[in-house]
């Protein structure tokens, strides 16, 4: 317990910024600290505004009652997926690996603070998704006392049983990956086998649930969001307990959460060695015989090694090309199920007319993969290495060129196989597809070059982990949220567009308006490296 | 030796945080066929030096030129006849050998046939041409360390910057990477290197500045430094006469 009390502060501490703020004396790095906190605070505030607004719309349409059970189904799916993402990489084969086993730490307390450190580090966000929904369902059921103080306790165990079921399967993929000389890659092909699995999955649990209840869908939110939290027990225990002052719920969400802490880090702490030396191991032929030397331009060779650091991180890779993974599953789903079938199931069975929702196919694609921009963490991906790039004689604009060929490299052929593989469902005629595919392509440079700002501005490269900068750092979270959200917003905006005017002449205005943002951002890049420099 | 000065440092000084300063007025030449060592103790300032000069570290203090390009207004000039290696060096460990030392041809813009000629050479030298399809990250630390040399020559600089470079490296790759050098400062580059093996700087070396607590305390040739008594002798009768001195 000591041992893991001690661990835990350790790995909290060096990886906290509040004592690297406490401790730097480098101006410059407490001012980005600051201004990254600034950042971030203001994402917590849209969250929580978000989470507000969202508790405002059940409350007037008189479903207040289920915004407990609704809270922990969203803390729990969030919690759920962020951590399968961060398992690699966080749990297993990180840096500190060596010097954390050569001291004397059991294989489960390294493990289980390594977790309890991911937990703690995200509970700001589950924090402020589940306190405004509080303060939401407040305003509207008006329960007693105790249910605040059950809701700020209880919501702190939420996140635990959908974190140790990610890490369990993590773990899963970890031990079958082990055994394969490529592991990265092949822990990276299971990962997305499962992502995919779990997607189709709840498509199809969704399928039979509206089925079942086609008629109601609009009708009984509140029915829906019951019947899911029963089919989650732990989101029931929750509910229960701030709805209806369960002590039994309260018990059982607390006590199966520690319980199945306890035997999961049980589990994995009895192979925890082996895998990580497994993953940590490589493979060294000595056999190499020099051959002729392909030359590259400056660009290419920082993109090429970019390509190198990706395929050499599974936590690279899944997060960094998973947009292009679904975006390429979609456009197979649509050649084979059908567009018409696709929107159908999607919009719950709505009376939409499928003709009107094609304006929007550059915009769905772009969701995907515009989702992560590489080039919002590359540069902090550099870290240690760092020295390198900045020993040599290349202009700093030449390395974020660099970072942003390979970006185009990676989303724009998948961008053009998903629209097309859409638009040829759809029946979209062949100019239209060009110019959706235009779109597509000034989308991509935006992604990239948006991208790249923020991860220039942003940069970080003290960071102690990768899943620190690929999965939470502050020039990605920057990037992703506003960028998620006002492409959902504008795939609506594009459809009722599209209603009112020529369909082509508004993709041609949104591509001159993704081009010009672009290069606006590419301009700012071009600006700040000579600054820099 | 030469008359050309490679690195000329000139009341170079660097603080960090409103304390005390790493680097304080410090002033060397280092001239075309030099190999010119840099010693001191533990944080007197040696690498925050090598730092500023290779241009990995800004400075505002003080001018720093290479082959007569200042490294504050003309660091890409700098960097194309400079090579830099750490005492530590972190490469990156998911290229293989021969990716990363490709990588720094491509960036230096050696030709095929150039390059591989050059990489053929080194690795041999060093005895790493077997290894160079094996990833970084599976290398020993004296394989990075020879990989990092091997990168650094493979364009030929005119001045070779070396943090600590025995520092890990077998007897017979210490005994090469001595060659290199001085078959380098033969044909008229010049080297700047930290050490702490005073041995092997007496012997390598024909320059040598002492540095403590970021002042350079004694600097010029072998032997008008030791005037007849070993470095060793020199160096700590230097820094215990400044301790002395400060006390």
């Amino acid at each position: 317990m000591h041992d893991g009390i001690v661990l835990l502060k350790a790995l909290l501490l060096s990886t906290s910024q509040r004592n690297i703020y406490r401790h730097t004396t480098d101006g410059r790095k407490r001012r980005r600290i600051v201004a990254n906190a600034v950042g971030f605070a203001f994402l917590y505030l849209l969250i929580m505004a978000y989470c507000v607004t969202m508790c405002v719309g059940y409350g007037v349409l008189g479903m207040a009652e289920a915004v407990p059970a609704l809270c922990a189904l969203t803390l729990s799916a969030l919690a759920f997926v962020f951590t399968l993402f961060k398992t690699n990489g966080y749990l297993f084969n990180f840096k500190e690996y060596d010097m954390l086993m050569s001291l004397p730490f059991e294989a489960r307390t390294v493990a289980g603070c390594k977790f309890l450190c991911m937990y703690v580090k995200s509970l700001l966000w589950y924090a402020s998704i589940s306190l405004s929904m509080m303060v939401g369902y407040g305003v509207f059921a008006h329960p007693p006392v105790v249910a605040y103080l059950a809701w700020t306790v209880l919501f702190l165990f939420l996140p635990i049983i959908p974190m140790l079921a990610a890490a369990l399967v993590g773990f899963l993929i970890a031990k079958l990956s082990a055994g394969f000389k490529k592991t990265n890659i092949v822990q990276t092909v299971l990962m997305f086998a499962f992502v995919l699995a779990f997607f189709s999955l709840r498509f199809v649990m969704d399928d039979l649930f509206r089925n079942d209840k086609v008629e109601l869908v609009l009708g009984q939110m509140s029915a829906m969001t019951n019947d899911a939290a029963r089919s989650y027990p732990p989101a029931g225990w929750f509910a229960d307990a701030i709805t209806r002052s369960d002590a039994l719920g309260a018990l059982l969400l607390v006590g199966v959460s520690v319980a199945l802490f306890a035997i999961v880090f049980r589990i994995v702490g009895q192979s925890y060695r082996s895998i990580n030396s497994a993953l940590r191991s490589h493979a060294a032929k000595g056999r190499y015989h020099m051959t002729a030397q392909r030359r590259r331009s400056v660009v290419g060779a920082i993109a090429f090694k970019e390509l190198k650091r990706m395929t050499g991180s599974s936590t690279y890779m899944v997060n960094g090309a998973m947009g292009e993974v679904l975006a390429v599953l979609l456009g197979v789903a649509t050649l084979v199920i059908g567009f018409d079938k696709i929107v159908d199931t999607a919009t719950q069975g709505a009376p939409i007319d499928v003709a009107t929702l094609r304006p929007a196919i550059p915009f769905i694609v772009y969701f995907l993969i515009g989702m992560v921009a590489t080039t919002a963490f590359s540069p902090s991906l550099e870290g240690k290495n760092y020295w390198i790039l900045q020993s040599l004689p290349i202009e700093m604009r030449t390395v974020y060129q660099g970072k942003m060929l390979f970006n185009l490299c990676l989303t724009v052929p998948f961008m053009a196989f998903a629209t097309v593989c859409l638009c040829v469902s759809a029946q979209v005629p062949v100019l239209d597809t060009a110019l959706y595919l235009l779109l597509g392509l000034a989308l991509c440079a935006f992604s990239t070059a948006w991208g790249c700002v923020c991860g220039v501005r942003h940069m970080r490269l003290d960071w102690e982990n990768e899943v620190e900068v690929i999965k939470q750092g502050t020039a990605l979270v920057i990037y992703l949220f506003p960028n998620m959200f006002v492409t959902m917003g504008l795939t609506v905006l594009v459809v009722f567009l599209g209603m009112r005017f020529d369909c082509r002449l508004v993709a041609l205005a949104f591509t001159l308006l993704a081009t010009a943002l672009a290069a606006l951002s590419y301009l700012w890049i071009l600006r700040a490296t000579q600054r820099d420099h | 030796m030469g008359n050309r000065a490679m690195l000329d440092i000139r009341h170079y000084s660097k603080s960090y945080g409103a304390g005390k300063k790493a680097a304080d007025d410090v002033t060397l030449s280092v001239m075309d066929g030099d190999i010119y060592g840099f010693i001191g103790h533990n944080g007197a300032g040696k690498s925050t030096t090598i730092r500023a000069v290779v241009g990995v570290l800004d400075f505002t203090d003080g001018e720093i030129y290479i082959d007569g390009h200042s490294v504050k207004d003309e660091p890409m000039a700098c960097k194309r006849v400079t090579a830099y290696i750490p005492d530590n060096p972190d490469l990156y460990e998911n290229l293989t050998g021969i990716q990363y030392l490709n990588f720094v041809a491509d960036v230096f813009g050696l030709g095929s046939a150039e390059r591989e000629q050059s990489i053929r050479q080194y690795a041999d030298l060093f005895e790493i041409t077997d290894d160079l399809g094996d990833l970084i990250g599976a290398y020993s630390h004296g394989m990075r360390q020879k990989l990092a040399i091997i990168s650094a020559l493979i364009h030929d600089p005119k001045l070779l910057v070396l943090d600590e470079p025995f520092v890990g490296l077998d007897p017979k790759a210490t005994f090469t990477l001595k060659e290199v050098m001085r078959e380098m400062c033969e044909r008229g580059a010049a080297v700047f290197f930290s050490t702490h093996v005073l041995d092997v700087a007496e012997k390598l070396c024909n320059k040598v500045a002492i540095i403590k607590q970021g002042r350079i305390i004694a600097s010029g040739t072998m032997e008008e430094l030791t005037e007849g008594h070993s470095l060793e002798e020199t160096f700590l009768e230097e820094t215990f006469l400044e301790a002395d001195g400060d006390a």
